[in-house]
């Protein structure tokens, strides 16, 4: 890939806007499955809450992440409270909220007619990807400093909360599909 | 003036009790209540129901509606089906509990996992009348003018972290559940409510199959 002039703050037209959105959710680990509903709230003081519940309404967890990278726990189940399950969410859904990229050390590549427009994290490097006008948002990637870790898609809806959202790491068997339940 | 403090005490710990559940009094002997439901519960051999489920995230300030259908036949067979806003099926039978969302299936055996077992059971015991006999919860009942309030505290940590107690609102008229309300550590709550209820219909077990 060859490092190209491409202003990395044309990705920010494609941040997902979420007031109150509620995803059917399922959570792939290992062939394991968990299915639930995943709130998504922007809180009147701009933070977001996610929070995750079983179809029965028990909580899985409950997370807020504020400022430009406070992140808070309200609550997880035990199954769930170990530091690489909370970071391993933590880092996937900041991807997805597109945190950390404010532009300070950003870069673009191209790989055949993709823009990867790179922000460096505290390791690795959130990208997000787009076609050569900064069109669309084809994908977004956390990659490890050799090759890609997580990749995530969402395809947006008019109301700029995504309509769906898939997420997948590549070097372990986990997966997180969002499908958004409409307001009636 | 010892005596007044200790009339003093006594009348805040009822006052207190009372306000728990306004409307409602604990009853400090519940056997009579215990033998009544036990005795109504030997005639329900069939429930079926609609249901509302509202959850309430307190901090949020947001409720979550669903809507389906319940199904329960003796001894231990439950079918919960959730129609809105996203189809769900949960079927309770013979200590496996079958999950149906959307397309994917999943069947859990409770008998290699205790906290399901323990849901399993809640679950049944919340339906059939058995809670009081639960071992897994501290139960005390609050008496009101139409119906009881069973509140449920576990006593095991695992269901503790889930749960800070679960009531249960049993009809006067048929010793049946009418409200099933699950609250949390740290505010949010579950509320259940089974409306239309059908008694002693018949309830072909196939619906308890997958």
């Amino acid at each position: 890939m060859e490092k190209i002039n491409s202003d990395p703050s044309c990705i920010q037209k494609f941040r997902p806007v979420f007031q109150s959105d509620l995803y059917r959710t399922t959570v792939e680990v290992n062939g394991k499955e968990i299915t639930g509903l995943l709130l998504i709230k922007t809180m009147p003081d701009s933070s977001i809450r996610i929070v995750f519940s079983n179809e029965f309404g028990i909580k899985f967890f409950d997370f807020e992440f504020s400022g430009r990278d406070q992140f808070k726990i309200y609550s997880i189940v035990p199954q769930m409270d170990k530091k690489p399950v909370i970071t391993t969410l933590r880092k996937d859904f900041e991807l997805l909220l597109f945190k950390h990229t404010d532009t300070g050390n950003a870069y673009a590549l191209r790989n055949n007619g993709e823009f990867f427009h790179g922000f460096p994290q505290e390791s690795g490097v959130n990208y997000y990807v787009t076609d050569s006008a900064c069109g669309s948002l084809i994908k977004m990637q956390r990659a490890s400093s050799t090759k890609p870790v997580v990749e995530a898609k969402f395809f947006p809806d008019k109301t700029g909360s995504p309509d769906s959202v898939d997420i997948s790491h590549k070097n372990f068997n986990f997966t997180i599909a969002l499908k958004h339940i409409p307001k009636k | 003036m010892h005596k007044l403090i200790v009339l003093l005490v006594l009348v805040g710990i009822t006052a207190t009790v009372r306000a728990q559940y306004p409307g409602y009094v604990q009853l400090n002997d519940p056997v009579a209540f215990k033998l009544q439901f036990s005795a109504a519960s030997q005639t329900i051999q069939t429930i079926q129901s609609d249901f509302t489920q509202e959850k309430n995230l307190s901090m949020l300030s947001e409720k979550i509606i669903s809507k389906g259908k319940f199904w329960f036949k003796k001894q231990n067979l439950v079918r919960m089906e959730y129609s809105e806003p996203f189809q769900y099926l949960m079927i309770l039978n013979n200590g496996n509990i079958y999950v149906k969302n959307g397309a994917k299936e999943n069947t859990v055996g409770t008998k290699s996992n205790k906290l399901f077992q323990q849901i399993n059971r809640i679950v049944i015991d919340c339906v059939k009348g058995s809670a009081l006999d639960n071992p897994d919860f501290i139960a005390k009942i609050f008496e009101g003018k139409t119906n009881w309030i069973v509140e449920l505290t576990p006593k095991a940590k695992t269901l503790g972290e889930l749960f800070q107690h679960i009531n249960i609102t049993v009809d006067r008229k048929d010793f049946t559940a009418s409200v099933v309300a699950m609250y949390e550590q740290g505010g949010d709550y579950t509320i259940i409510h089974f409306i239309n209820k059908e008694l002693n219909a018949t309830i072909p077990d196939a619906l308890f199959v997958h």
